[in-house]
């Protein structure tokens, strides 16, 4: 069947001057960045700090040489800035009941340890903030100079710092020692070289574009009348409506905790020889196979006997035809369950598939952090080194909250009864399994720890630059008294019968 | 095995009675209804049960609907069984309940008048899809034990696997299996649904399309005329594309997810006119034909996550209800809908207001994502009480259970042997 259409209308060029820049790449040349969890005293301050922030935010347009500057919103700093409870409320439901909402902490799998009530940031019991500055530098010394310049200016304008996420200079390993950021998805008119990959429409991560369903995900839009100064850009679906969040997206931030020597302990103790002497081949190879990867990025569907560096950066593969047992890569391994690839129901190995699996892609943005940050001394990471785990997605249900609760989080994902994602998975009751698919039978492995934990998390809006501007300027372009604005019809339905099927 | 039945019992709620029984629900629903007042643990069959309420409202031309309470349940023929149980198990729950709907038994009513008065307010479903005909939870729970057991045996310290040919590792677990007497019965298959019962099914199997048959001429004369009738029809439809209110979505979401099912249950009201009351017949008789003679087992076009759903016409056919048991997430159901079987809800969803617009009846609807999902929350009813039989298991799950049994018997290749050892 085909995809209802959307109007003709709908420019699908990207605005990359009104995107933000973390839309557009991970700034991996910026190796270092630290991450500011902020509270405005009042609206004008915010303002002001907004005001500030505008000229030097780095768009989507072209690549930054030195630094990076980006700003992101949570509900609380959008009401902040004067925008109305009543717009605030058509942003996505998931956005604006918070992450640390107890019916969110289910689908995230924050419970027991990972509960929002312990976070050290965005939970009940830590300080209400209204946004985040993202910051990213070319070396730690610029970044020290940024920081200050910003640490000034939020003194002067009144705006507090509530937390400050360091970050570990970039590098191509996570903490537990993985090659990591091998797989991202490719999407339409942002990823510059496709090169034959199969691309996501960029409206599964740009708000205002044509998403996997070939629509307009829903966002806030605005009567006209509340946008005198014609500051935002028009609702491309044709309603006439000012869109308050074309161009934007919805960030997610984590903070998860990595128990690194938890990890590596319980894959020892698991490969012990029968004289109780430990086997580090045997190590390696279990934590391989949670992984879905060797340390040095191999995936085990194309290297399933050990390591291969020459593979360490492949990403052309598929389970279905090559792996279908998971005897090389564990049904439940980390990968699998990211990013199923064609292993989807109704039809496993084929385009249909794959389709499915478009519609639950994360854009990840993450940097680890641990001691080395601060310079702290010691030999390797300690206990408290992790992830600040970022990503984008247009629709947090379908895209993040999914992949979290439906493909890591689930004990009977791919048809397995009691195994959470080895490597990241909650063990909330259940899930403390492991599963490694084998002839003739499988090996299972009992116990497993949690090596994960949320310590802290916020959803954020990113907003594309217009309706920043939009945003600063509230009070001046807000009209009052207008109402409530309703929720606009997306398709207009006489476009619908023109152009069907 | 006996077949499995979806049980609907309705009453009107006593006036004034409303908020008292649903503070009742919820009160008693957070305190599990797997033991008393219900006990349904502790009900011979029951796969899964719950208490609701519809709050009133009015219909399309403003007529009042009082609220009313809904039990329902999936459970293991006999019905009469069931509706005993009821009164002997679950008494002290069903007085609670219903105890505050119009004419229920006086306290301290003799039983046979309570059976009488649940009788007397059952509904019939138009359809009812059971995810695999006739295994009936007698057979769900052994299985699970059966494989439960077999993993225990495969994790035996003192032997490895690995060496083994997959056919003696097979012979090794049948012997074991047989050799032991809490086991012996997973040697053989289970029994099927009575010959009776299996015996009408045959007769509406080929009686249906005979009938058809039969009335072919008229329909290939009433078909078109129905056909261009909706299609006019669909193009004066106004989709409703109102998000759910924040409270509303709060409520719902407060109860889900909580083990690896979840109830749903939405109500809406039918489009006015004789056309859309024909066309949601129609469907649903055709829906009743297909999950009883082509879904019934293990998968509902496409759809592998649900235990049971029902179709219920309410109120003269004003309202339909639908309800299911299904695995993991609202979010995951709703997609998998969209993407599977969009086009068998909008055939039956559309004939509902303000459903996202359809093109013939199977086009558009459910693939307009954001507006359908909306529209699901929107008439979503909150399911206070819920009750279900096996909380840790999938549908999956249970199908691979069965699975792994019927591989203990008869003769397999070495292929068939190394896909089945792959089962467990």
């Amino acid at each position: 069947m085909a995809l209802p259409p959307v109007r003709q209308s709908v420019v699908m060029t990207l605005e990359l001057d009104d995107i933000q820049g973390l839309l557009a790449r991970g700034y991996g040349r910026l190796r270092a960045a630290h991450f500011s969890l902020f509270a405005a005293a009042d609206a004008p301050a915010a303002r002001a700090l907004l005001t500030w922030l505008l000229p030097r935010l780095t768009t989507a347009g072209a690549a930054p040489e030195n630094a990076a500057w980006n700003v992101a919103y949570t509900p609380a700093g959008l009401r902040r800035l004067g925008l109305p409870q009543s717009v605030v409320d058509t942003f996505s439901a998931e956005f604006t009941a918070g992450m640390a909402d107890p019916n969110r902490s289910r689908i995230l799998g924050d419970l027991d340890g990972s509960a929002p009530h312990h976070w050290t940031w965005g939970g009940p019991n830590s300080p209400p903030f209204d946004g985040m500055i993202l910051l990213y530098a070319v070396d730690p010394a610029t970044l020290a100079r940024l920081r200050a310049e910003l640490r000034r200016t939020l003194e002067d304008v009144g705006v507090r710092i509530v937390a400050d996420l360091e970050t570990l200079e970039l590098g191509d390993t996570e903490p537990f020692g993985f090659r990591d950021g091998i797989s991202q998805p490719l999407i339409d008119g942002l990823t510059k070289d496709i090169r034959g990959g199969r691309a996501v429409p960029a409206g599964e991560f740009v708000l205002g574009y044509r998403n996997a369903y070939g629509l307009l995900t829903d966002r806030p839009l605005l009567p006209p009348s509340r946008d005198p100064g014609r500051l935002l850009p028009s609702d491309p679906g044709g309603s006439g409506a000012a869109d308050l969040g074309r161009n934007g997206s919805y960030l997610v931030v984590r903070q998860l905790a990595q128990d690194v020597d938890g990890f590596w302990r319980y894959a020892e103790g698991a490969t012990r020889r029968p004289d109780g002497s430990a086997d580090p081949q045997a190590k390696v190879a279990l934590a391989a196979k949670m992984v879905g990867r060797w340390p040095s990025g191999a995936p085990l569907v194309k290297a399933p006997d050990r390591d291969d560096p020459l593979l360490a950066t492949d990403n052309d593969f598929a389970y279905q035809d090559t792996d279908p047992l998971g005897h090389a890569c564990p049904l439940g391994a980390h990968v699998r369950r990211v990013n199923p690839r064609d292993t989807l129901d109704p039809s496993p190995g084929t385009d249909a598939s794959l389709e499915v699996n478009d519609r639950h892609r994360l854009l990840r943005r993450g940097r680890s952090y641990g001691p080395s940050a601060q310079g702290a001394a010691g030999d390797g990471p300690g206990p408290d080194t992790g992830l600040h785990f970022m990503c984008l997605a247009g629709n947090l249900s379908r895209q993040f909250e999914f992949v979290q609760h439906t493909w890591l989080n689930n004990p009977t994902f791919h048809g397995l009864y009691d195994d959470t994602d080895p490597l990241v998975g909650s063990r909330h009751c259940s899930g403390e399994e492991f599963t490694v698919p084998a002839l003739p039978v499988r090996r299972r492995y009992r116990g497993l720890p949690q090596f994960v934990r949320t310590r802290g998390g916020a959803y954020f809006f990113l907003p594309g630059i217009s309706a920043l501007r939009y945003l600063e300027q509230l009070p001046a372009s807000f009209v009052a008294g207008l109402g409530e604005p309703k929720r606009i019809q997306l398709v207009a339905p006489d476009t619908t019968e023109r152009t069907a099927n | 095995m006996p077949h499995q039945l979806g049980v609907t019992i309705r009453a009107t709620v006593a006036p004034g009675k409303a908020a008292e029984l649903r503070e009742w629900l919820v009160r008693t629903g957070r305190q599990g209804v797997a033991e008393i007042p219900f006990d349904f643990a502790h009900l011979r069959g029951v796969h899964f049960a719950r208490l609701f309420l519809f709050e009133d409202t009015v219909d399309l031309d403003g007529r009042p609907i009082p609220a009313s309470l809904v039990y329902m349940t999936e459970v293991d023929a006999p019905l009469r069984r069931h509706l005993a149980e009821l009164v002997d198990v679950a008494g002290d729950g069903m007085d609670g309940a219903f105890g505050r709907c119009e004419g229920y038994p006086r306290p301290g009513a003799r039983r046979r008048i309570r059976i009488r008065w649940l009788r007397q307010h059952l509904v019939s479903s138009s359809a009812v899809y059971v995810n695999t005909v006739g295994r009936g939870l007698e057979q769900i729970r052994q299985e699970a034990k059966l494989r439960a057991a077999l993993q225990d045996y495969l994790d035996r310290p003192d032997h490895n696997w690995s060496a083994d040919a997959p056919g003696a590792v097979r012979a090794d677990i049948q012997a074991y299996v047989g050799g032991r007497p809490d086991l012996a019965w997973a040697m053989k298959p289970p029994a099927r649904p009575g010959l009776l019962w299996r015996a009408g099914e045959a007769i509406h199997k080929v009686g249906v399309p005979l009938a058809l048959l039969l009335l072919l001429p008229v329909l290939l004369v009433a078909l078109p005329i129905w056909a261009v009738l909706l299609r006019l029809s669909e193009r004066r439809d106004v989709p409703d594309t109102e998000r759910p209110t924040p409270e509303h979505a709060h409520e719902l979401a407060s109860y889900e997810d909580f083990v690896v099912q979840n109830p749903f249950a939405a109500i809406g009201l039918l489009k006015p006119g004789l056309l859309r009351r024909i066309t949601a017949g129609g469907v649903l008789f055709g829906i009743n034909y297909a999950v009883r003679h082509w879904y019934n087992h293990a998968n509902l076009a496409g759809v592998k996550t649900i235990h049971f759903a029902r179709w219920v016409p309410l109120d003269r056919w004003r309202r339909v209800v639908f309800a299911s048991n299904y695995d993991g997430s609202l979010e995951s159901y709703m997609d998998d809908f969209i993407d599977r079987v969009g086009w068998g809800l909008n055939a039956i969803f559309s004939n509902g207001q303000g459903y996202p617009r359809t093109r013939w009846l199977l086009f558009g609807g459910a693939r307009y994502e954001q507006d359908f999902k909306y529209y699901l929350r929107r008439h979503q009813v909150p399911v206070a009480a819920w009750y279900t039989a096996y909380p840790t298991l999938t549908a999956h799950n249970i199908e691979n259970n069965a699975q792994i049994r019927a591989g203990l018997s008869g003769e397999l290749s070495r292929a068939e042997v190394e896909q089945w050892l792959s089962l467990l």
